[in-house]
């Protein structure tokens, strides 16, 4: 900016200097001036990154930069930021990421070196955020984390759980280790007479009866069972394959041989399911390239009456369809399975429970000091009472009280000021204060059980250097073919041959380096 | 202005034009004026375009921006053995073939076309009019552009669907079918950019000596043998160095377009290499390899404008350089 400033400058002195052609002087003066001018903006410009920051501000209070993911519409405003900086003694300033943007906005981060003294890294299976972890590019926060009341409750498990290579390098985020399940329409679901589904098979014929009877009875067949998004992962395929039994991202067998899901008979079971639905209509059909705010709003206009996805999502989606759907009644699902016993019941874990750490960066902390200033700051966060801020807000502004059942009274506010904080919670579990909407608590308690039959990924905290470099890369030719297998463009021998390309161009080396590594951590 | 000062330049050099160094300068030193008034263009230029380049070194690295270019590990070629070797470049390549030729063959005629049409329309009101019309899409952003096209192509709802299935035919998805990927692509292209395009032929038109035109009358030639005697020789020059500069962004297509476009079912045909080092080194952080494709892409684009270059000229048009 600067330097095309001056370069407009050097134009306009160009233009005057033809005015003074006969005076050499001048001349030589103004070519000194544009000289010095284009140099001096040129140096301006190179150092301009390197400011030097102030660690506290003007009060005192030490300032702690966040470079933090949104994944709301836009960032919160500062009203329950200033009382948490009341609370916790600092000047916290945020930078956001949108959620739809991060990878490559940390990525450009990272290799910029632009940082905070926080960063939010929620994507750690991305390859460069793992190879600058690796490369100690944050904080050990390990042999600190004791001195800290709060930090010192995470769990051996969650720590584990969260390390590379044995190193834990930021404080982990605590989520809910498997939040996923079923969200029906219940008013519908007793309009067509039909029970709460308890198998895959049951669950087709509430989404045939969804699409074929017209259960919101305008008279004209527009509706559908499901609505889906274009996410394999978080929208309804991946919870279908945990009914047909698919191990979540890798299974290792009795002798320690690694297969990836795609390559289990539930994986293709669940195929067959979507394709299911697919063929009869009982889908959106653009759920391919659908997207989660258009599935939602759709859910929300009584389009379709089955939802899979966050548990929790059921009371965002009954907030979204009031004064459209009014007499929309919801019920939660977290027990289908596709044999209809018990035992059978699994549901996949969302990065078995680890949100992402919260990481230091070396450049931006530069001494023991300052980090455990940052430490106190996260073990703050972790607090009972900042945790009541960042989840409900302020008491008789945003929600009221009534012994430890919390009532979100103004929605609206609740939303701008507080809700983008609550994704950046350090812990998301373990606290007295809940919600008191019926629908809140009940899928905290579904949440809650859903633990009991969670299926970790047994890989995630296991090292494949080829996984980390071109994993992402490889993954797309499965969800290629996945889509196309659903959608009918590809047969089973098709989608094989997709996985044997997979195989070639690096999945064996996965394999074997995931063997390797799994192998490492038995002999322990 | 910058090309005018350094013809100028050029011209008061070869005024006193003799061999050897100490002329040049002393020629320099006769015009510095005028050199200095090509400096600003000429810092911009090498602050931004060429400084930059050097980065390019980092192709031959595995580099990891924590280390910098001075301490990541040297590694030769492998970046670029990976690109030839893996089954992707062929899906690239063709794509960015097939979708550059289609654009080549379909999209770069309509302006001319446009252009030729609306200069024969008499009433000017008219005549401006339509011209403003067709070039206002060109300052809408890809982003509505592909969101329009996604409302009125959907198959749950969309318009055109709808229509189809009013008048008993079966509803196309042509978001998620690759067979419609490309005529999609080249037709948003057309509304967006036919009329920007449009303009600049209508300039060229503009100057053409209407005592040509008289002379056509008189001997008799109608406004079809006018125009194509007299109207599309006049603009040949432009026509050609616009396919030029065209064929020198052979390989960039732009991303944005593209990647707004993709999805999972459409991805084999739709792929094309800007969308590539998008994915491959911001979204995956494999920063040197898709400087390696960066880089290839550029190079493919310099040789096919030297080429271009000089069939134009063997042709005898002037070229661009």
């Amino acid at each position: 900016m600067g330097s095309i400033n001056s370069l407009r400058i050097a134009e306009i002195e160009n233009q005057k200097l033809k005015t003074y052609k006969g005076d050499m002087h001048m001349k030589f003066r103004y070519a000194k001036l544009i000289a010095l001018s284009i140099c001096g903006s040129l140096l301006l410009s190179a150092c301009g990154g390197e400011n030097a920051e102030p660690q506290t501000n003007a009060d005192g209070k030490p300032i702690i930069s966040w470079l933090n993911i949104l994944h709301s519409a836009s960032p919160p405003t500062d009203t329950v930021l200033n009382k948490i900086e009341e609370l916790t003694n600092t000047d916290i300033q945020f930078s956001w990421i949108p959620d739809a943007s991060k990878e490559e906005r940390l990525n450009t981060s990272l290799a910029s070196g632009s940082l905070a003294d926080i960063v939010s890294l929620t994507i750690l299976e991305n390859s460069s955020v793992r190879n600058a972890l690796k490369a100690g590019v944050f904080w050990e926060v390990s042999p600190y984390l004791d001195e800290f009341p709060n930090l010192k409750e995470i769990s051996a498990d969650m720590r584990n759980s969260a390390s590379i290579d044995g190193k834990l390098y930021g404080i982990p985020m605590q989520k809910q280790v498997s939040r996923n399940g079923v969200i029906i329409r219940k008013d519908w679901l007793d309009k067509v007479g039909l029970p709460i589904p308890k198998t895959t098979a049951e669950l087709m014929e509430v989404a045939k009866a969804f699409t074929e009877q017209d259960p919101d009875g305008n008279g004209s067949k527009d509706t559908t069972g499901f609505i889906d998004r274009s996410d394999l992962v978080f929208g309804a395929f991946k919870t279908l394959g945990s009914y047909f039994g698919t191990p979540s991202g890798w299974a290792v067998s009795e002798d320690g041989k690694v297969t990836p899901e795609f390559e289990s008979e539930g994986y293709v079971k669940a195929m067959d399911y979507m394709k299911e639905l697919y063929n009869n209509g009982y889908i959106n059909q653009d759920f391919a390239v659908t997207a989660k705010k258009d599935q939602q709003e759709g859910f929300a206009q009584g389009k379709a009456g089955i939802y899979v996805g966050a548990l929790f999502d059921s009371k965002n989606l009954l907030n979204l369809a009031k004064g459209v759907q009014d007499d929309m009644d919801l019920i939660m699902v977290n027990d289908i399975t596709s044999t209809g016993k018990e035992s059978d019941r699994a549901i996949w874990s969302t990065s078995n429970g680890v949100g992402g750490l919260l990481a230091f960066p070396k450049s931006e902390v530069k001494d023991e000091a300052e980090l455990k200033q940052v430490l106190k700051f996260m073990d703050d966060l972790m607090s009972e009472e900042i945790y009541t801020l960042m989840t409900y807000g302020i008491k008789d502004v945003h929600y009221s009280l009534e012994g430890n059942a919390a009532t979100i009274t103004d929605t609206k506010l609740w939303e701008q000021e507080v809700q983008p904080f609550s994704s950046s919670r350090p812990n998301e579990n373990g606290y007295d204060i809940h919600d008191s909407d019926p629908l809140r608590v009940e899928s905290d308690r579904l949440i809650q059980e859903n633990t009991k039959y969670a299926v970790l990924n047994p890989m995630y905290s296991l090292e494949s250097a080829t996984f980390s470099e071109q994993g992402s890369e490889l993954q797309k030719i499965i969800t290629d073919a996945t889509y196309k297998y659903i959608l009918g463009k590809l047969d089973l021998q098709g989608f094989q041959d997709a996985v044997q390309t997979w195989r070639k161009s690096g999945g064996d080396k996965i394999i074997t380096e995931y063997e390797a590594a799994y192998q490492a951590v038995q002999n322990k | 202005m910058k090309d005018s000062n350094s013809s100028v330049v050029s011209l008061q050099g070869k005024l006193h034009r003799k061999t050897g160094i100490g002329h040049q300068l002393r020629s320099v030193a006769a015009n510095k004026l005028l050199y200095l008034m090509i400096l600003p263009g000429f810092v911009y230029f090498v602050v931004f375009k060429y400084f930059p380049m050097g980065g390019l070194i980092i192709s031959f690295q595995d580099y990891q921006p924590y280390l910098g270019i001075k301490d990541s590990p040297w590694v030769g070629f492998k970046h670029f053995i990976r690109l030839f070797t893996e089954p992707t470049f062929a899906m690239l390549l063709s794509n960015t073939l097939i979708l550059f030729a289609l654009e080549l063959i379909i999209f770069f005629p309509i302006p001319i076309i446009l252009a030729l049409m609306l200069n024969e329309v008499r009433h000017k009101m008219f005549k401006n009019s339509i011209q403003t019309i067709v070039y206002i899409p060109h300052f809408m952003s890809w982003v509505i552009i592909v969101s329009i096209t996604y409302v009125f192509l959907s198959v749950d709802g969309g318009v055109v669907n709808e229509m189809i299935a009013a008048f008993g035919g079966n509803k196309i998805s042509f978001l998620t079918s690759p067979e419609w990927l490309r005529p999609m692509y080249i037709l948003q292209i057309i509304w967006k950019e036919a009329g920007w395009s449009t303009i600049i032929y209508l300039a060229a038109i503009t100057v053409v000596d209407t005592q040509l035109y008289e002379a056509a009358d008189m001997d008799g030639a109608s406004r079809l043998r006018k125009m194509w005697h007299v109207t599309l020789p006049a603009i040949r020059p432009v026509i050609i160095t616009l396919l030029i500069l065209k064929i020198g962004s052979t390989l960039e297509l732009g991303f944005e377009h593209m990647y707004l476009l993709l999805n999972s079912l459409n991805r084999e045909v739709g792929e094309i290499f800007d969308t590539y080092i998008f994915t491959a080194g911001l979204k995956n952080g494999q920063l040197s390899f898709s400087t390696t494709v960066g880089l290839f892409k550029g190079l493919v684009g310099l040789i096919l404008v030297i080429i271009a270059n000089k069939l134009a000229k063997k042709f005898g048009e002037d070229g661009v350089y």
